[in-house]
């Protein structure tokens, strides 16, 4: 039997199902905290840090992941204070610097409020978000890919750098990365980047609707609430 | 390595995979590096996948997945050594012996290596040859200490060799 718990977010009561995470209630709850990392089914690792609220204990706030925190009885949990906002700015504006040719990343960061990028470009084509590795070891239990490296030289490979022949080419690892969510086809010379806006991300409607939901094109894949 | 070390490492220890960490300390210690087959006997022998196996060799720091040369010049780049011109022995290193840090020369002579510190700061900078330290060390020392090694060759032709 399901039990349940009682939960404040953002001031409103929700009875959560004990055992989930604070993200997936409040997004079960029409509650949008922007994430990048988490999908549903699959196990949360936190890498994103998109999804960062405000914990409140004993009149004492901390910053933590809302994917990784389970929802526990009484608990108060802000995830849109001024604290939390210009922290996922920061975040967000980092990942879009990492690896703006993506829409669903440029979405995201729209979400977060970032409309211009103060860091150097690295037009990365991966944020490290795991997605492709958990999909591939919890849907498919293929484990054909995983993290290969630390630091700075971490990335996602194939055993020894070769596809293995236990790989399934299922190809989910690659519909469910956020970099293939319409790439840019245009990338820029080198150090004069900038978001254009160009693949019709949120970007264009940024004026109007300043850090509001915006129906990204992200949430679909990760079924968020809207789309439920 | 022998398809019987790996079994002799092995030993005792199959179907456990909490056991990989020690299997491939001990693969190291007998080939000095960690190589492919022998992860995949690994992989089976503790099963474990091989891209567990692959991601947790290429984590730590403490294993090498290519061989080493015969001589490892370790460059201390801590923070004692780094403020005496390690970064110009790594220079001198990388450019004598055209390779690049973690790389080994063609000939199988030299690698080079850079740990965070050997605790030996006062004595910085710091350069260790397989187990022997070298103290204060210049780019000059460092230059003849290589030919030294590399057989009293002129560094023309030591380059030219490892070309
Ligand atoms: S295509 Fe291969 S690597 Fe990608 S998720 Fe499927 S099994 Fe894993
Ligand atoms: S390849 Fe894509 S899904 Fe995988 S970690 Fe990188 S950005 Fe995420
Ligand atoms: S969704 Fe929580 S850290 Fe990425
Ligand atoms: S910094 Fe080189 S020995 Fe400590």
């Amino acid at each position: 039997m399901q039990q349940y718990v009682n939960v404040n977010i953002d001031g409103a009561i929700i009875r959560a199902i004990r055992g989930t995470s604070v993200l997936d209630t409040a997004i079960e709850y029409g509650i949008c905290i922007p994430h990048l990392c988490h999908v549903p089914g699959l196990t949360d690792i936190g890498a994103c840090r998109l999804c960062i609220v405000e914990h409140v204990v004993n009149g004492r706030s901390k910053v933590t992941t809302s994917c990784t925190l389970n929802v526990e009885e009484g608990m108060v949990i802000l995830t849109s204070t001024d604290k939390i906002r210009k922290l996922r700015h920061n975040l967000a504006e980092l990942l879009v610097a990492q690896a703006p040719n993506s829409r669903a990343i440029q979405d995201i960061a729209v979400r977060c409020g970032v409309t211009s990028v103060r860091y150097p470009f690295r037009n990365a084509d991966c944020v490290l978000c795991g997605r492709c590795v958990r999909t591939c070891t919890e849907i498919w239990k293929a484990r054909a890919i995983g993290f290969v490296g630390r630091g700075k030289d971490r990335h996602v490979d194939y055993p020894f750098g070769i596809q293995p022949e236990f790989c399934k080419q299922c190809n989910n690892c690659i519909q469910i990365c956020p970099m293939t969510i319409t790439p840019c086809n245009g990338p820029m010379k080198p150090g004069e980047e900038y978001l254009c806006g160009q693949c019709e991300s949120q970007l264009i409607v940024a004026d109007e609707t300043p850090g509001s939901c915006v129906w990204c094109e992200l949430g679909e894949g990760f079924a968020c609430g809207r789309y439920a | 390595m022998s398809p019987l070390a790996i079994d002799q490492i092995l030993d005792g220890r199959r179907s456990q995979p909490d056991q990989l960490i020690e299997v491939l300390h001990d693969v190291q210690e007998k080939d000095g590096y960690i190589p492919e087959e022998a992860m995949q006997a690994v992989s089976q022998g503790l099963g474990v996948p091989i891209m567990e196996v692959y991601r947790v060799a290429s984590f730590y720091k403490a294993f090498r997945l290519k061989p080493a040369g015969k001589n490892v010049l370790t460059i201390c780049m801590g923070t004692a050594c780094h403020v005496r011109g390690a970064r110009l022995l790594l220079d001198q290193a990388t450019g004598q012996l055209g390779i690049e840090l973690g790389d080994v020369t063609p000939d199988g002579l030299f690698s080079i290596e850079r740990v965070n510190c050997l605790g030996t700061c006062a004595l910085g900078p710091i350069v260790t040859e397989n187990e022997t330290y070298h103290h204060h060390v210049t780019p000059g020392k460092l230059r003849k200490l290589i030919d030294t090694i590399g057989g009293q060759q002129p560094e023309e032709t030591q380059h030219a060799q490892t070309q």
